[in-house]
C-alpha cells in the first residue's frame, strides 16, 4: 500500500506530544532549570594522544564562584564507562587517547565562570604521535592504546563456508572493489546535557537523555559506587538521538559534580564540544571480491572489513558483528570467506548509529551486485532476483530465521514501480544541457532487528488500571522523536476500544517503569506489541470479572470501551476507530485549542511551584501524562466518562472499577526476551525487515554535483500501526542516508576534527532533499505470526546509498566506491568518452 | 574616567514590554532562554546555521544566537511563545498544520521552523516550492526528512489565505 495521509484514513493519528512541541512549551531535559543550580563544564584533552605528566587544579579551585573541580582521584567507584565494554575513563589518569577525552570537570555559579575555571587548570602533557588511521594502528610496532590488546584490535569477526578459493578459481567473472564509507555524525539537534539534582533523601535525580535509562543507572551507580536504587534516571523527551546518546556522555560529570556540591548542576554541551566528544558512525574500508558463473550465479564472496572504532570500544564489536552479518546481503552464496576487524585509533569515537553497520555493508554488497550485473549485461534487478535467497534458506550466518515473503515482495513491488521502470529506458530530456546527466538505480536489503543471539535483550512491560481509573502502560523505552507515545496510544486504543483520554503512558523514568530493555535496534514497537499481547488477556479478564460482579451481567457479555465497560455489541460506533483527524472528521479548531490551554496552565502552575514540584511537573510532560490530556483535547473529549456515561450500553467506568479490591490486583507485569534464532550463532538475528529502494538522480558533470530527484522506498515490516510515524521514519531515514551518500563526513586531520560544526559538516537542508519520495508499506506477515509489527527506525536509512551510486553510474558511467560521493570523480570535460567499468582512482 | 557600560536593555517581547539589566554583549538567545525563561527558543549550533533559535525581530527572522542585546535594544521580538491563533492560548494555523501533517518528530527544531514559516507566509502567502525551500533553508531538521514540514507549510499557507479571503469577504 502506498503510504500517505490519504491512504491512512482514520488511522492518521495526531501525536499527543504535538501541541507542546509546536508551541515551544515542551521542556526538554536541557531546558530544565532550578533556582539554586550551578553550571558544569568538562575539560577535554588538547591532544589526540599524549601522556599526562601533571594536573594542577589549585588556581581553578581558588576562583570565586567555583564550587568544585574534579579529576580522576575524585571518582569514588569505577573510573570507566561503556555499555558493552567499559573502557572509557570518566577522567583520564595518565594517558589521553582522543581530543574528546575528559581530564577534569568544574562546577561554578555561571557558565562563564565555569569556562574561566577550565582555563585555570594547568596540565603538562607529553605529546605522542597519534595513530590517525587503522593502517597506522595495525602497523607492526605501533604503540598499544589499551592494555587488553593484542595490538590495537578491539574485535575480529569471521564467516567461512564452502571453499571460496577453489570457487573463485572456477568463476567466469570476478569483481574486485574496495569501498570506503564516512565518519557520519548523528547531528541530533539537541546536544547532550541535562540537570543533575541531589535530593534531601540522599538520592540523585538524573534528567539527561539516553536510549536506555536503566543502563545509565547501572553505569552511574558503578561510577559513584552506590546502589542503583539511589539513582533515578529521567530520560525523555529527547531532541533526537539516532543511536548517538545511547552511551553515557555528560552524565558521569553532572552526577559527580552534583553529589560533590550538594546542589543541582546543569550541563549542556556546545555543538563544538558535542562534535569533539560524541560518537560517530564507524568509518569503514570494505574490500570485496565476488565471483560468478557464466550464467550469472554468484559462487564465491570474499570480504575484508576494517572499521575505525576510535579511542574506546563503545559498541564497536557489536557494530562489526552486524556489518559482517549484513555484508552478504539477501543472497544465497555457497562459498563465503569474510573477515572483519575493528581497530582502536586516536581518532574520534565511533559507536552506535542508526543502521548499526548495515549501511556500510549494504552499500558495498549492492555495489558489487551492480558491477556483476553490468558484466553480464543484465538488468541489475533481474540479476539480484537470480541470486536472492529462497524463502526457506537460512540467514546470512547460516542461522534459522523467521520465514516471511518480505524479500520477494519488496523485489516485486519495486520492479513494478514507475520509477524503476524508467531504468529500462533512461529518461532523455532534450531540454537539459549536455552536461546534465540523469540515471536511475535501485538496491535491496534485509536488516536484522533486536540485539541478536547471545546478547542479553530483555523485554517486558506493565499494564495496570491506576488509581485514577486510567489504563496505564509503563515501559523503559524512550521518546526521542520517533513517535513511540503515539504508537502506544494507537495500540492500546486498538486493543481495548477505549479513547485516548482513558490512557496513561509512562516511559523514560526508572522510578516508574519496569525494566523492559532499550529503545535500540528497531525493537521498541515489536516489544511493546508483544508485551501488550501477553498482558491484555489477564488485564481484560480481571476488568470484566469485576465489572460483572458489580453489574450482575455475565463477563462474556461485556467488553472494554471508551470510559469503561460496555455491553457487547453496544459500544458507541465511533469508538472502535482510532479517530483523530481534526479536519476530516469535522471537529472544530476549538477542540485543538484546548490542548494548548492545558499546556499553558501547566506551565503557569509550574512557575509558582517550588523546586521539587517544578521538576515533577516537567517530568509529567516528559513522560506523557500531560500529553494524554493534550491528545484527548486534540481528538475531542470522550463523551463517555463516568458521570456522562448515560448511553444505554454503558455498564461501569474504569474509575469505579479500580475502587474494588487492592491496588496491586490491578497491576500486570510481563517479562520475556527479544526473539532470537534457536541456533548458536552469536549476534545472529531472527526477525528481519526487508526494503527495496529506487532512486533517480541528476548529475552535473561540470560541477560534479548530484541531485536526487525521485525515490521510492518499499518496506516489508508487517502491519503499519502508526502511519504518520512510519512515513516520518522512512522519510527521515532516507534523508539521513542522502547526507551519508552525498555530503556528510566528519573530516579528521591528524586525529583532530576539521568539521567542527554544522556550517562545515553538511547535513541535508530542505533545498537538498528529494521532494518526490514515495513510501510503500507491505503489511503481510505469516498467518499466526507471534511477533507483530517490526520496527522501522533503521530500515529507511540502509539502502539508499547504493541506489544513488547505481543511478550515478547509469547517468555518468562512473562506478563510485567512496562516500560521500567525491564530486571530482564526476566532473568530466564535454565530449570525452567515458571508460565503462573502470573505477576512477 | 571611562563611562560605565550602559546595561539597561528594553524590548517588546511577545507583545510585552521587558526591561533587563544585562551586559549589552549578551546574545539574544541567552536573553530569551536564561533571563526571560522563554525556552521555546532552542540552542543548537550557535553559529547561525541550524535555525533552532530563530525568532522574529521587527518581523524579520533572525538567528538569536547571532544577535547581541545591543543590536536588538528597543526592538519588537516574537518568539515561538508569542505565536498563537485568534485568541491567546490557541494554536496558530501554522502550528496546527505542523501537528496535523507530522511536521516534526523530536520537536527540537520545530519552534525555529514554525517561526521561519511565519516569516515565509507573511512574505509569500501562497509560496511556491522554490519559495518554501528558500524560506526554510536556514533551518535544519534531522528527523523528518522535511517531507512533513513541506506538507505542513503548504497546508498552513492554504489556511492563512482562506482566512484572509473570508476576512475580506466579511469586510466587504
Amino acid at each position: 500500500m502506498l503510504l500517505n495521509r490519504k491512504q491512512s484514513g482514520k488511522r492518521w493519528h495526531l501525536r499527543p506530544d504535538g501541541a507542546p512541541k509546536v508551541t515551544g512549551q515542551l521542556q526538554y531535559l536541557t531546558d530544565m532549570t532550578l533556582p539554586n543550580m550551578i553550571h558544569g563544564r568538562v575539560l577535554r584533552s588538547e591532544y589526540p594522544y599524549a601522556r599526562l605528566l601533571s594536573i594542577d587544579t589549585s588556581e581553578a579551585e581558588a576562583l570565586e564562584g567555583v564550587y568544585a573541580v574534579l579529576t580522576s582521584k575524585d571518582v569514588p567507584g569505577l573510573n570507566r564507562f561503556g555499555i558493552a565494554t567499559p573502557d572509557q575513563p570518566v577522567f583520564c589518569e595518565d594517558i589521553v587517547r582522543y581530543v574528546g577525552d575528559a581530564i577534569a570537570a568544574v562546577a561554578a555559579d555561571s557558565p562563564e565562570r565555569a569556562a574561566l575555571a577550565l582555563d585555570a587548570i594547568r596540565i603538562e602533557y607529553e605529546e605522542l604521535t597519534p595513530l590517525n588511521s587503522t593502517d597506522a594502528a595495525l602497523a607492526p610496532g605501533a604503540p598499544e592504546l589499551h592494555e587488553h590488546g593484542p595490538g590495537n584490535v578491539l574485535h575480529r569477526t569471521e564467516i567461512k563456508r564452502g571453499d571460496a578459493e577453489q570457487a573463485f578459481a572456477a568463476c567466469d567473472h570476478i569483481v574486485t572493489e574496495t569501498y570506503f564509507t564516512p565518519r557520519q555524525m548523528h547531528a541530533y539537534m539537541e546536544t547532550e546535557g541535562g540537570l543533575f539534582v541531589p535530593d534531601e533523601e540522599g538520592r540523585l535525580n538524573v534528567y539527561a537523555a539516553t536510549q536506555h535509562g536503566y543502563k545509565d543507572r547501572m553505569q552511574l551507580a558503578r561510577i559513584i559506587g552506590c546502589p542503583e536504587e539511589d539513582i533515578r534516571v529521567v530520560s525523555s523527551p529527547i531532541g533526537g538521538s539516532f543511536g548517538g546518546k545511547d552511551e553515557l556522555n555528560v552524565q558521569p560529570y553532572g552526577a559527580l559534580l552534583a553529589l560533590r556540591c550538594g546542589r543541582p548542576v546543569k550541563m549542556h554541551n556546545s555543538r563544538k564540544e558535542s562534535v569533539r566528544a560524541g560518537l560517530k558512525r564507524h568509518p569503514m574500508k570494505i574490500e570485496m571480491q565476488t565471483g560468478m558463473s557464466r550464467e550469472g550465479i554468484i559462487q564465491a564472496h570474499r570480504v575484508r572489513i576494517t572499521a575505525d572504532t576510535g579511542a574506546y570500544a563503545t559498541l564497536g564489536a557489536p557494530v562489526l558483528n552486524f556489518c559482517t552479518e549484513h555484508c552478504l546481503g539477501p543472497y544465497a552464496i555457497p562459498n563465503v570467506d569474510v573477515e572483519g576487524v575493528s581497530v582502536y585509533t586516536n581518532n574520534g569515537l565511533s559507536g552506535e548509529f542508526r543502521g548499526f553497520g548495515g549501511n556500510q555493508a549494504i552499500f558495498a554488497m549492492e555495489g558489487q551486485m551492480d558491477r556483476l550485473a553490468a558484466i553480464m549485461n543484465m538488468d541489475p534487478w533481474e540479476f539480484r532476483r537470480r541470486n536472492m535467497r529462497e524463502k526457506n534458506d537460512p540467514g546470512p550466518l547460516n542461522q534459522r530465521i523467521l520465514v516471511t515473503d518480505g524479500l520477494s515482495q519488496v523485489w516485486e513491488a519495486l520492479d513494478r514501480s514507475e520509477l524503476w521502470q524508467k531504468h529500462q529506458s533512461p529518461p532523455a530530456d532534450p531540454t537539459l544541457p549536455p552536461w546534465i546527466k540523469r540515471g536511475v538505480g535501485a538496491a535491496i536489503a534485509m536488516h536484522g532487528a533486536g540485539l541478536g543471539y547471545g546478547i542479553p535483550d530483555p523485554a517486558g512491560g506493565r499494564l495496570s488500571l491506576n488509581n485514577e481509573g486510567k489504563i496505564e502502560v509503563a515501559f523503559s523505552y524512550e521518546e526521542f522523536g520517533q513517535g513511540l507515545i503515539a504508537t502506544l496510544e494507537i495500540m492500546l486504543c486498538d486493543l481495548f476500544q477505549c479513547s485516548t483520554s482513558d490512557l496513561s503512558i509512562i516511559i523514560g523514568d526508572t522510578d516508574r517503569v519496569p525494566h523492559s530493555g532499550s529503545s535500540t535496534a528497531s525493537r521498541s514497537t515489536t516489544m511493546a506489541w508483544m508485551a501488550l499481547q501477553r498482558l491484555q488477556s489477564p488485564f481484560r479478564s480481571r476488568v470484566l470479572a469485576v465489572a460483572s460482579e458489580i453489574s450482575g451481567i455475565p463477563a462474556d457479555e461485556l467488553v472494554t470501551g471508551p470510559g469503561g465497560i460496555w455491553r457487547k455489541g453496544q459500544l458507541p460506533a465511533e469508538s472502535s476507530e482510532v479517530e483523530t483527524d481534526v479536519q476530516e472528521t469535522g471537529k472544530s479548531e476549538k477542540e485543538v485549542v484546548l490542548a494548548l490551554e492545558d499546556v499553558n496552565q501547566t506551565s503557569e502552575e509550574a512557575g509558582k511551584l517550588e523546586k521539587a514540584e517544578r521538576i515533577e511537573v516537567a517530568e509529567i510532560v516528559a513522560v506523557g501524562n500531560e500529553s494524554d490530556q493534550t491528545a484527548e483535547s486534540c481528538l475531542g473529549a470522550s463523551p463517555y466518562h463516568a458521570k456522562e456515561g448515560v448511553s444505554s450500553g454503558f455498564v461501569v467506568s474504569y474509575a469505579e472499577l479500580v475502587t474494588q479490591g487492592e491496588a496491586d490486583e490491578w497491576i500486570f507485569d510481563t517479562k520475556f526476551d527479544y526473539p532470537t534464532t534457536p541456533d548458536n550463532v552469536v549476534g545472529g538475528h531472527y526477525l528481519y525487515t526487508y526494503a527495496a529502494v529506487a532512486a533517480e538522480v541528476e548529475v552535473n558533470t561540470l560541477t560534479g554535483e548530484t541531485k536526487l530527484l525521485d525515490t521510492r522506498h518499499v518496506v516489508a515490516a508487517g502491519p503499519v500501526i502508526n502511519p504518520m510515524g512510519f512515513i516520518g521514519q522512512i522519510e527521515g531515514g532516507s534523508v539521513m542516508a542522502l547526507g551519508f551518500t552525498l555530503t556528510e563526513d566528519a573530516v579528521m586531520q591528524d586525529s583532530r576534527y576539521v568539521t567542527t560544526n554544522l556550517d562545515t559538516y553538511l547535513i541535508p537542508t530542505i533545498q537538498d532533499i528529494h521532494t518526490n519520495l514515495e513510501v510503500e508499506a507491505i503489511e503481510d506477515l505469516p498467518e499466526g505470526d507471534a511477533f507483530g509489527p517490526r520496527g522501522i527506525g533503521e530500515i529507511g536509512s540502509v539502502a539508499l546509498a547504493p541506489a544513488i551510486t547505481a543511478a550515478i553510474h547509469q547517468a555518468t558511467g562512473v562506478w563510485v566506491n567512496r562516500l560521500p560521493v567525491p564530486r571530482e570523480q564526476l566532473v568530466r570535460p564535454l565530449n570525452v568518452p567515458l571508460q565503462e567499468g573502470v573505477s576512477p582512482s | 574616567m571611562s563611562k560605565p557600560l550602559e546595561n539597561h536593555w528594553t524590548a517588546v517581547v511577545n507583545g510585552e514590554q521587558k526591561h533587563l539589566e544585562i551586559a549589552q554583549t549578551t546574545r539574544l538567545v541567552d536573553v530569551l532562554r536564561t533571563h526571560l525563561q522563554l525556552t521555546g527558543t532552542k540552542v543548537s549550533c550557535e553559529v547561525g546555521r541550524c535555525g533552532a533559535c530563530m525568532v522574529l525581530m521587527d518581523g524579520e527572522p533572525v538567528n538569536s544566537c547571532l544577535v547581541m542585546a545591543y543590536q536588538c535594544d528597543g526592538s519588537d521580538i516574537t518568539t515561538i511563545e508569542g505565536l498563537h491563533g485568534d485568541e491567546k492560548g490557541t494554536l496558530h494555523p501554522i502550528q496546527q498544520a505542523f501537528v496535523e501533517e507530522g511536521g516534526f518528530q523530536c520537536g527540537y527544531c520545530t519552534p525555529g521552523m514554525v517561526i521561519s514559516t511565519k516569516a515565509l507566509l507573511d512574505a509569500h502567502p501562497e509560496p511556491s516550492q522554490e519559495q518554501i525551500e528558500t524560506g526554510l533553508c536556514g533551518n535544519l531538521c534531522r528527523c523528518t526528512g522535511y517531507g512533513g514540514i513541506i506538507r505542513a507549510v503548504r497546508k498552513a499557507g492554504e489556511r492563512c489565505v482562506e482566512k484572509e479571503t473570508s476576512a475580506e469577504e466579511t469586510v466587504s
